[in-house]
């Protein structure tokens, strides 16, 4: 593409279509860019536009972002399409100026482009860009063009954040030690040189907003510098590091953080990096850093009793707490151990941050999903309330006692401020019941508790249950919300008899208006059905849930119809495991399947919440399986009701949902009873369109699907060439090696199922197929599926067909595959299944085939025989080498959905030769049978041919079924 | 046969991922961006004070320090240059004697450790002056005299080192055997300092062909001069490129000398060869190999055993180490657990792990995470000594450094060394006793985002508990020492390794069952 006014003209037209309302100027403008950045050139021409100002900045804007998402699918060489190294040496001379003279949203796409390059080419293919940084970094601080400073200050600190999440290895230490050489002078001298315009700045609140911005930068910078290891520099220059770093904890700018929130959050965030930083050495770096220690206990100290007792200001607190937590738990935790300072902690700041906060408050009502995420799953590593108790714990580490002690009291205490005035005092309840959960340890299976700051079985008598029992299920809804957690986090801890009496409750809190609330009920349930007692035996059976499972099920649909909550996962993920478990009688089956139909009509319309579809799928996979094994007669109102969906699914291609479809279809399918009826039939040809095996997460599901249309009605194969198409794409898939294992439980099938004279026209084919892709690219996978394959032949249509077939390729053929493939990795194969057909199918070739019992073949006979005790003498574990999985770049193109495995639509394991118990007794005696055909002859051979392990191995087999080889 | 088997790579997927690093051997990484604080203090230049020389009786005469105030010593700096150049062209009767007087001023000045007046001589153009005095033909006094003041001057900041360019060709040609002793001394010593200011000055001597004369210097019996060639040796070895470690063993005569030396030198003889051993062994293959070959390791050894101090038994800590990370060989045949030299070490290790000095336990845990890492009986050995009650006790209480590579060696002794299929097994007695002790919290505090090698060996280690405590009751004590915690938080993390290392350990022994049978 070359950079002429046409071009200009063509890219600018093409983006501005991009963000044109109507979707066929949009699609047509998106064709023809996706087009264009086939040819060369592209990305250069998309950046030449970008820094056109004469175009208006919307379209700029808008190209900005498609040149980010160009180079970041082409810079790399492994890319399908490649950025040519002309046109990156070009792009790389541009992206510099125009990044630093560009508007600030063009800046932020632009400089996340060139972290995109760095990535790549920083330091060892860019040695020009590290200078060039430095010296416009330079000017910029001499110009007080602070924007450009932050500009570049924000790029180098994309490109040095790899140092924060790589091993140390030579490689990556010699690019650290490039970059300190050039960079860790000029950080410390601009940190200097910005301390002084931020004294000299005071009253300008513009001006200093940057500055304060510039120096969080260079904390974050220095923060990648430090990470791996101290370097030379910052050692000797720690003096000047650390006042730096404190006068930042100490200072106030009022020009800025009297401003408003964001004024504050600003300084705050400078701060936060400082206390990132001083963690870090604190944690590393004890023995620099214990001179400074004491100084910065105190600065943090007093900064967080005054930010502690603020609203907002989480991210400031919870770096400052973190700080604290690490002095805690190291050599200097004496520092925190006088009564006095204990007691000053649990006072000034844990208290203080446990207790919930109008911002919590708010986040409850407005963002439930964001309020569980944190407060349930653990993603609150982060937030205040949490951190808090961090530092409990920390200190609890030396002084568990005095914490213990502590704390209780102050959970009495707030208990007792509640009881005074439990309408106006219930955040110090809510208080009460967080630290009690917080400080609790995790244990194993989930998320289950213990705790020795209370009774647990006292505590939830006299504090949860009266809450669990409150009528108003949407008064008080955030103690409501704790009590539940409570509930399920020390689920194992409450005796059955107890949960059950409370389990109507937990039921009633679904129908409650709040969506944490009956989030929570949800979850509750949902959990204490998985309790096990003594690992194995589930506490909770359907007798328990039987009583109340019509009234379960009617409020758990009926909270999916509670605004925000359509989608609620909580509640799908319960509907789910009470389908698992409970006693699904018609009554309950016939609402449930046309209440989840419902739900899944509605979520084809827009597929949003992943794990609530992967619910919803799996408990109607669920629902049929259990439903329909106890009562076949369901079978077609089920399918009255599913099918309609899920061919609604197929024809407006909902492609996200292909392989669940799929699946269920698949599980349909083998609920009939031969012959299949008509309808599936149109289903079976819709799978043999070859478009829909391109997508690699639909072939684990359309293979299934494809198994269950073989075994039912193998004879409609057949008809109308459908042999022919299927074989076509067990020769696609086969041609993989991604595919290649799913493209052999595509023929299996065939060849378990169709008799010889349907598929003889075509063996010679399919063996010559594979035996290509065996000459061209021999994976241990595919070695291990043909064995496979081919015991499956022999079993079924007998040695002869299979030598004949075979050898119908090429003369001897077989000879030669059994020498150089089947017995070298006989000894590689795997699973029950597997093993025992191999095995079984080599004895018979060994003891019934004329080929191996003629006598210039004694050689390939001991060999097979050594590979068949190896098989069935040997564990898996120590016949077989681990693998390591190559990892296949092929195929990424486009959106592709992910193939997600349906538990309760799974298959059987079908066993072939069901006939046969025991592989080894049948091995061996096939074997004693020969011997005493032809007394003396293989004595001889298996001294010779067989391993002396394998000799005793065999002669053990031998005495343990009372059989002899003579 | 169905579609629904698993993948046939299914089998302890985690095994893989988990269990196997902890029985490396670990070199030390040849980068580093840290100060070398040991060499800082000693080492990578030196001033010097005193003279070398024993037969010029006139260096040490009349040469009192004169406590002088700065100004004044600065104003005599300068003239000492001034008095030089008119020494240099002054072409009469006693010329030489002039121009050895005019040097041994501006060496005095140059000497004192407080105020060396370098930057003062250099403005004033001694470089010159004194590489004229270099100038072949020279009287061995005055070449001394004039090596001696650019040794000092090379002992200063990085750019009056690099002022040394135009004289490097003469102090190298001086290094030849047809210069005395004392004056070959006094430039390798020169050159030492340069050799110890950068990478691309290494380069550049060894280029001028600095590597064979100072080779051959440490071949005789010499002390002093064996002394400073060694220590010039292993500033221009140093590295990264490990050619010019290569290129030194090769020459004639320099391994018996390096064993001679170790065997039968002073102490701080033995010391110098002992960091050119360090080098060796830290950057060539080929050189470790070569010295695999003797028995330099019982020698070191030996020396370890007979040594009490610091500055002597840190290199023979990092060359020991360096030989068995190298090579195989050494853990194996060399330290075979029944030999007395096994014993020996491990002896002089533990005497090490409770040393005052932190830089000791560090390395002495790193050589001795090395022997843990060879077979069960040198496991077996370890756990009988009395080393594993101090690993205990510094992992619960020592700091991060040194905690994090006494992790490596606790978690070497709890596995066995991969069979012939590639999988190591637990050695669940070490374990369990570990385990009983107390060591799973100090591997837990290890598992933070702060460091992603501790954290590694951290995460490796709670899965050896998790997997192969008895009873399951791994499960327990990982959740009692608040180890699923430390886990989480890893669960997001941006390095792939830890992230999918805690998703697995998390998923195997701490999740929930997704599909629950009934």
């Amino acid at each position: 593409m070359e950079w002429n006014p046409q071009t200009l003209q063509f890219l600018s037209q093409c983006f501005l279509d991009t963000l044109s309302p109507q979707p066929e100027p949009r699609r047509r403008a998106e064709k023809n860019l996706s087009d264009a950045a086939d040819t060369s050139n592209y990305g250069l021409a998309v950046l030449r536009l970008v820094a056109e100002p004469s175009v208006d900045e919307q379209i700029r804007q808008s190209a900005a972002v498609n040149f980010k998402n160009h180079l970041k699918t082409r810079w790399v060489p492994s890319s399908a399409t490649p950025i040519s190294d002309a046109e990156k040496e070009q792009i790389k001379q541009l992206i510099v100026p125009l990044m630093l003279s560009a508007s600030p949203k063009i800046q932020a796409q632009l400089s996340e482009a060139l972290a995109v390059i760095g990535n790549h080419d920083f330091p060892k293919l860019w040695p020009a860009l590290l200078p060039e940084l430095k010296s416009n970094l330079e000017t910029a601080l001499n110009a007080s063009d602070f924007a450009s400073v932050n500009g570049i200050l924000a790029t180098v600190n994309s490109l040095f954040k790899k140092f924060r999440h790589q091993y140390k290895s030579d490689p990556i230490l010699l690019d650290l030690k490039y970059c300190l050489d050039n960079f860790a002078a000029p950080l410390l001298s601009t940190v200097e040189s910005i301390s002084v315009k931020i004294n000299a700045a005071a009253a300008l609140a513009a001006t200093l907003r940057q500055l304060i911005e510039a120096q969080r930068l260079c904390c974050r910078i220095f923060y990648s510098l430090n990470y791996l290891d101290l370097p030379e520099f910052f050692e000797d220059n720690a003096d000047k590091w650390m006042s730096q770093f404190k006068n930042y904890l100490t200072m106030r700018y009022p020009a800025v953080e009297d401003s408003g929130a964001d004024g504050l959050a600003l300084v705050d965030e400078l701060r936060a990096a400082v206390c990132d930083n001083i963690s870090h050495y604190m944690e590393k770096e004890e023995e620099l850093f214990q001179k400074y220690l004491s100084g910065f206990v105190e600065a943090v100290w007093s900064l967080l009793v005054v930010a502690s007792a603020s609203p907002s200001r989480e991210r400031l607190t919870v770096t400052a707490i973190k700080f604290l937590t690490i002095v805690s738990t190291s050599v200097h935790h004496a520092l925190f151990a006088g009564d006095e300072i204990l007691q000053q902690i649990t006072q000034s700041i844990v208290i203080p941050n446990v207790m919930l906060r109008d911002e919590d408050e708010e986040l409850f009502e407005m963002n439930y999903v964001e309020f569980i995420r944190r407060d349930m799953e653990g993603s609150d590593l982060d937030t205040r309330r949490r951190i808090a108790c961090e530092l409990l714990k920390g200190i609890a580490g030396n002084y568990k006692d005095k914490i213990t002690e502590r704390v209780s009291a102050q959970i009495h205490n707030c208990l007792a401020l509640f009881a005074e005035n439990p309408a106006a005092n219930w955040k110090y309840k809510d208080c009460a019941i967080y630290l009690v959960v917080s400080l609790a340890t995790k244990k194993a299976g989930g998320a289950s508790v213990s705790t020795d700051l209370v009774d647990v079985e006292s505590f939830f008598r006299s504090v949860i249950v009266p809450e669990l029992q409150g009528q108003d299920v949407n008064a008080f809804p955030m103690l409501k919300a704790g009590a539940l957690k409570f509930f399920t986090m020390f689920r194992v801890l409450i005796p059955k008899p107890i949960a059950m009496a409370l389990l109507g409750d937990v039921v009633r809190f679904l129908s409650s208006d709040v969506n944490v609330v009956h989030s929570y009920a949800a979850s509750c349930i949902e959990k204490l059905l998985l309790v096990k007692d003594n690992g194995v035996q589930s506490r909770y059976t359907s007798l328990d849930i039987g009583p109340m499972l019509l009234v379960l099920m009617t409020n758990l649909f009926g909270a999916l119809e509670k605004p925000e909550s359509e989608e609620n996962q909580y509640i799908m993920r319960c509907i789910m495991r009470v389908l698992q478990i409970a006693d699904i009688s018609p009554e309950v089956a016939s609402p449930c399947i046309t209440g989840l139909t419902t739900v899944l009509n509605r979520v084809c319309e827009n597929p949003k919440n992943p794990v609530f579809n992967h619910c919803l799928f799996e408990a109607i996979a669920t629902l049929v399986r259990r439903a329909c094994e106890k009562n076949p007669s369901l079978v077609p109102a089920f399918e009255t009701c599913l099918l309609p969906s899920l061919q609604m699914i197929l024809a407006k291609e909902v492609t996200e949902f292909f392989p669940y479809a799929f699946q269920l279809l698949a599980q349909l399918v083998d609920l009939n009873r031969p012959p299949v009826p008509p309808h599936y039939m149109q289903i079976f040809d819709i799978l043999l369109t070859p478009d829909l095996w391109d997508k690699s997460a639909n072939v684990p599901a359309l293979v299934r699907l494809l198994q269950s249309f073989l075994q039912q009605a193998p004879n409609e194969l057949n008809r109308d060439g459908r042999l022919r198409n299927v074989l076509g794409i067990f020769n696609k898939l086969v041609s993989k090696p991604s595919t290649e294992e799913q493209g052999f439980h595509v023929l299996n099938p065939i060849i378990e199922n169709l008799g010889y004279d349907v598929m003889a026209e075509y063996m010679s084919h399919i063996w010559s197929s594979l035996f290509t892709r065996l000459q061209n690219s021999k994976t241990p996978r595919l070695v291990r599926c043909l064995i496979i394959l081919m015991s499956l032949f022999l079993v079924k249509h007998g040695i002869q067909t299979l030598i004949d077939s075979i050898n119908s390729v090429q003369a001897n053929l077989f000879h030669l595959i059994l020498e150089q493939i089947w017995i070298p990795n006989l000894k590689t194969i795997t699973g029950n299944t597997e093993v025992k057909l191999s095995a079984v199918a080599s004895t018979k070739l060994l003891c019934e085939s004329p080929l191996l019992l003629d006598p210039a073949a004694e050689k390939l006979w001991g060999n097979l025989l050594d590979g068949i005790v190896t098989l069935l003498s040997q564990p898996e574990e120590e016949r077989v080498e681990d693998e390591p999985e190559v990892p296949d770049f092929g195929e990424a193109t486009g959106y592709q959905a992910t193939f997600v495995r349906l538990h309760n639509a799974g298959k059987k394991e079908e066993d072939p030769l069901k006939e046969i118990r025991d592989p080894k007794h049948f091995s061996v005696a096939l074997l004693a049978n020969l011997s005493a055909q032809f007394r003396g002859r293989f004595p001889p051979i298996i001294a010779r041919y067989v391993s002396p392990a394998n000799q005793a191995a065999l002669l053990q087999l031998c005495n343990s079924y009372n059989l002899t080889i003579a | 046969m169905a579609g629904e088997t698993p993948p046939s790579h299914r089998r302890d997927s985690i095994k893989q991922t988990v269990g196997n690093a902890a029985v490396q051997r670990r070199r030390q990484l040849a980068v580093s961006v840290a100060k070398e604080r040991r060499e800082a203090m000693f080492r990578t230049k030196r001033l010097c004070m005193e003279g070398i020389s024993m037969n010029l009786e006139a260096a040490t005469n009349g040469e009192k320090m004169i406590d002088e105030e700065p100004p004044v010593l600065e104003s005599q700096t300068s003239k000492a240059v001034e008095e030089l150049k008119l020494a240099v062209s002054f072409k009469g009767k006693d010329a030489v004697q002039n121009k050895v007087n005019a040097l041994r001023e501006l060496r005095r000045l140059l000497s004192r450790s407080g105020f060396p007046f370098v930057e003062v001589a250099l403005k004033s153009g001694a470089i010159p002056l004194l590489a004229q005095c270099l100038s072949f033909g020279s009287e061995d006094e005055q070449v001394l005299e004039a090596a001696w003041c650019l040794t000092n001057i090379a002992a200063g900041t990085p750019e009056q080192t690099n002022a040394l360019l135009p004289t490097l060709p003469l102090l190298i040609a001086h290094l030849g055997e047809k210069s005395s002793l004392s004056v070959s001394e006094q430039c390798a010593w020169a050159l030492g300092n340069v050799a110890g200011e950068s990478d691309e000055l290494r380069d550049l001597l060894i280029s001028q062909g600095a590597l064979i004369p100072l080779a051959k210097m440490m071949v005789p019996d010499n002390g002093s001069t064996v002394r400073t060639a060694a220590w010039a040796l292993s500033n221009l070895i140093k590295g990264p490129d490990p050619d010019a470690a290569t290129e030194l063993i090769k020459v004639d005569g320099v391994v018996d000398a390096i064993l001679r030396h170790l065997k039968k030198s002073d102490i701080e003889l033995a010391t110098e060869v002992s960091w050119v051993v360090v080098y060796l062994s830290a950057l060539s293959d080929v050189a470790t190999s070569v010295l695999m070959r003797t028995d330099i390791v019982q020698i070191l050894v030996d020396r370890l055993a007979a040594s009490n101090n610091l500055q002597s038994i840190i290199p023979l800590l990092r060359s020991l180490g360096n030989l068995m990370s190298g090579d195989a060989y050494t853990t194996n045949v060399v330290l075979d657990p029944g030999h007395e030299i096994t014993d020996s070490i491990i002896r002089s290790l533990s005497k090490c792990l409770k040393s005052e000095h932190r830089f000791l336990k560090k390395e002495a845990a790193w050589v001795l995470s090395n022997i843990a890492a060879g077979s069960v009986a040198h496991k077996q050995l370890i756990c009988k000594s009395e080393a594993v009650s101090l690993l205990l006790q510094l992992l619960a209480g020592a700091p991060f450094d040194i905690k994090k590579e006494v992790a490596y060696v606790l978690g070497n002794l709890c596995v066995a060394p991969a069979d012939g299929l590639g999988r190591p097994s637990l050695l669940l007695d070490h374990l369990v006793s570990f385990v009983r002790n107390g060591c799973l919290c100090g591997f837990i505090d290890l598992v933070s985002p702060a460091d992603l090698e501790a954290a590694r060996i951290g995460l490796h280690f709670i899965e050896l508990v998790l997997r192969g405590m008895p009873n399951g009751e791994g499960q327990k004590l990982v959740e009692k020492a608040g180890g699923i915690d430390a886990i989480e938080q890893f669960q997001f993390h941006e390095n792939d390794d830890l992230r999918m290392m805690a998703g697995l350990l998390v998923d195997s022994y701490f999740g929930e069952t997704y599909g629950l049978d009934e």
